[in-house]
């Protein structure tokens, strides 16, 4: 009887370390596809294992859905692990990890607000020594095709401008899930209604406003407004072609200005027109009301064309039009995304790096763009084949002329003001402060960061 | 044969409890202390290999002239004292209502009514959340069939505390069904009896068997649901991310962020000191009054 006992913990016990070591591990990508060849030493690392950190994110699906990472592994005999994450969540894990001596991510993903952060904090590695080692760089990867707007918004951090281009500036990522902003629209629901689509952001109030007064169950645009980053991200991408900037200068927040109060005020016109509890949507959210008709005009992040034209999950795939981000004082658009980056605590740097390389060359892209990702070099956007294959291609190569790498400043700091503002600005939104009453609130805690940070006095 | 170094039988009590009482110390003592340490220093999560620097009350006096923080505090007592009272006369009346046998299935009810406890608290916030979506959510369609317009259940300021509440008490609820409905098998047979022969009615039988039979057992259910949901995170993390604005931003969330956004891990320390004081705080008063109530 006491044998028996003993016998039945035994086996539960066995079968409790059996689930518990059989879920708790990485999902590992297996191998595949054909082996490429070439004069490069692809095989340098073969052997290795290379762990990467990377968002559930529409560029990122494309990639796994691509079949590229089995291709990588067939290619250099590199194993890799994937750990994806929801793409808010990723900071936290990546920052403990980048925090001991030696860490398990080889590759991570990083939004571009975390850049500065760790480029400055020491944790990722400049690149630029592995681009200058031949045995690592890749032959005919041609950097200077990366759209150079994404590159600086992406990679380049450090030097007297902290976050952008300029003296002592280095090179930390590669851009890649990158983005920038533009308008998509229903086609039908325009022709039909007559609506000319927006080139400012007084028309575009005004075919927000006609779409919700006069198409029975759909709603003007779709925007995510939720408390934090969402609301913050939300005013930001208005607040660019409003004139308002969250600093002067001198660093001295001025995210109280006329024109900061006049980009909430557009806001809040829009939360009237659009689909119901719009204030409190996230970016899927956004997504969503678009996707399933709900809503008419979405302006936002480019990435999102991919999903919008996807017949799986788009119930108005066939009815899409493209257009630039309004013009509202000036004509500019966000950058931002994603971009990959080896940390400094990698244990397998040189694989990883081959990794980089690998997933952002032409090659790679193409099929990257075939499975519903976003396009990051010059020669695919003006790709005359691609463009007819895809039309937002055309209205993406021109948006990023005007696209704005300073629309945010993603100094170290910008995490804990990130969130500030985005509560106050959700505040104004749901009409618990007026929107003066709201920025004024949030004006003393942002300086009291920049105070502490050593930027103020 | 020497006694000497056989301990007696109190110290070898000492003796075998000694490495329990160890690993319990440092387990249970190390965090707090260190907490509290830590609270007296700026460390920020970035330059986390950097020493922290000493600066005295500075944490708590940055906490205690922060709005968001003493409105977070506020939130988090108003949803751990509307969740603890409503979960405790909803959880005592449904034990009231299906103990015993009388009604065929009871068993079946019983087992179906504990399963929101079995779900893990992620997948509730997630479920909640698709429940109160504005446009798609079940719970908006099912008043839009008696014609009511779509309610902001996470959207609206007003609102979302409730939401979160009522998210809450579904889970929780049963909780404090199955302490009350063990309470209530010890009440004794024969009292009971001895009751309905003198012509109690049910209402008397309550007040004067039941009701003292499990008073301490309510105690003791209030005291750790208090506790639990003085801690809630995982749900309203999921639902709301404590907006809108900061609504529904409960201390442990508001510890979150500053500790993770914010990355101020001392100002963090600041926080969860406060939300160890106020918890110690509310729960040892009912500690205090249910040990009273044994002592007579």
């Amino acid at each position: 009887m006491r044998s028996s006992r003993f016998f039945s913990v035994f086996c539960l016990l066995l079968i409790t370390a059996a689930l518990a070591f059989a879920g708790g591990g990485r999902e590992a990508a297996p191998a595949a596809a054909p082996a490429a060849t070439g004069e490069f030493d692809w095989q340098r690392y073969a052997g290795t294992t290379v762990v990467f950190n990377f968002p559930n994110h529409v560029h990122y699906n494309a990639m796994i859905e691509a079949g590229v990472i089995e291709e990588f592994e067939e290619l250099t005999g590199i194993t890799v692990e994937v750990d994806r994450m929801q793409y808010l969540n990723m900071h936290d894990s990546q920052v403990l990890e980048m925090s001991r001596a030696q860490g398990d991510y080889d590759l991570i993903s990083m939004v571009v607000m975390w850049k500065a952060e760790y480029a400055l904090g020491g944790m990722i590695r400049p690149l630029q020594p592995f681009f200058d080692n031949p045995s690592l760089a890749v032959p005919g990867y041609n950097f200077d095709d990366l759209v150079p707007g994404y590159v600086e918004v992406t990679g380049i951090a450090g030097g007297d401008n902290i976050y952008r281009n300029g003296p002592g500036a280095e090179l930390y990522g590669v851009p890649f899930g990158s983005e920038t902003s533009f308008m998509i629209y229903r086609t039908d629901i325009f022709d039909e209604y007559n609506i000319p689509v927006p080139r400012t952001y007084a028309e575009l109030t005004e075919a927000a406003r006609r779409v919700y007064q006069e198409v029975p169950g759909v709603y003007g645009l779709t925007m995510r407004a939720a408390s934090g980053h969402h609301a913050t991200h939300a005013w930001l991408l208005h607040a660019s072609p409003f004139g308002a900037r969250v600093f002067d200068d001198n660093w001295e927040p001025v995210v109280n200005s006329p024109e900061a109060i006049e980009t909430i005020e557009f806001m809040l016109q829009m939360l009237d027109y659009g689909p119901p509890g719009m204030v409190g949507f996230t970016q899927d959210e956004e997504f969503a009301a678009f996707l399933q008709g709900d809503a008419a005009i979405y302006l936002d992040a480019s990435v999102f064309a991919g999903p919008a034209k996807n017949p799986r999950v788009s119930r108005v795939h066939e009815n899409l039009g493209f257009a630039l981000h309004p013009s509202a004082r000036t004509p500019l658009s966000q950058t931002g995304g994603f971009g990959i980056a080896i940390p400094a605590n990698s244990r397998n740097p040189e694989a990883a790096f081959l990794l980089m390389q690998f997933l952002t060359m032409p090659e790679t892209e193409e099929k990257i763009i075939r499975a519903g990702g976003a396009p990051f070099r010059m020669s695919s956007l003006n790709n005359p084949a691609l463009q007819a294959e895809y039309p937002e291609f055309a209205v993406l190569a021109e948006q990023l002329k005007v696209a704005n790498p300073d629309w945010r400043p993603i100094i170290p700091e910008w995490g804990e003001i990130n969130n500030m503002l985005g509560i106050a600005i959700n505040q104004a939104l749901t009409r618990e402060k007026t929107p003066q009453q709201a920025m004024n609130d949030v004006m003393g805690p942002i300086r009291q960061v920049m105070v502490r940070a050593g930027y103020l006095d | 044969m020497s006694r000497r170094g056989i301990p007696g039988r109190r110290n070898s009590a000492y003796f075998f409890l000694a490495p329990a009482a160890a690993v319990l110390l440092l387990v249970l003592t190390f965090p707090i202390v260190e907490s509290v340490r830590l609270s007296f220093f700026e460390w920020q999560l970035r330059a986390i290999r950097q020493p922290p620097t000493f600066v005295g009350l500075r944490n708590y006096a940055e906490l205690f002239a922060s709005e968001n923080f003493r409105q977070s505090i506020l939130v988090t007592i108003r949803f751990s004292l509307s969740v603890v009272i409503i979960e405790l006369i909803l959880g005592t009346v449904f034990a009231l209502l299906l103990e015993g046998d009388q009604v065929k299935g009871l068993r079946f009810f019983r087992t179906l009514y504990v399963l929101p406890i079995m779900i893990a608290p992620v997948v509730v916030g997630i479920m909640w959340r698709f429940m109160y979506h504005p446009s798609y959510g079940k719970i908006n369609w099912f008043l839009s069939l008696v014609g009511i317009s779509p309610v902001g259940w996470l959207s609206d300021p007003n609102m979302a505390m409730y939401s979160i509440i009522i998210a809450d008490v579904w889970q929780w609820t049963p909780f404090v069904f199955l302490l009350v409905l063990a309470g209530l098998q010890g009440v004794p047979k024969d009292l009971m009896e001895a009751s309905v022969v003198d012509g109690a009615n049910y209402l008397q039988t309550l007040v004067s068997i039941k009701l003292p039979y499990i008073a301490a057992i309510l105690g003791l259910t209030a005291v750790l649901r208090l506790i639990d949901s003085f801690r809630s995170l995982v749900v309203i993390f999921n639902m709301t991310f404590g907006g809108p604005g900061v609504s529904t931003e409960v201390l442990s969330l508001h510890l979150y962020k500053t500790a993770f956004t914010s990355q101020r891990l001392g100002l963090a320390s600041a926080v969860a000191v406060v939300l160890l004081l106020v918890v110690f705080s509310f729960s040892g008063v009912l500690i205090w009054r249910a040990v009273r109530q044994e002592g007579r």
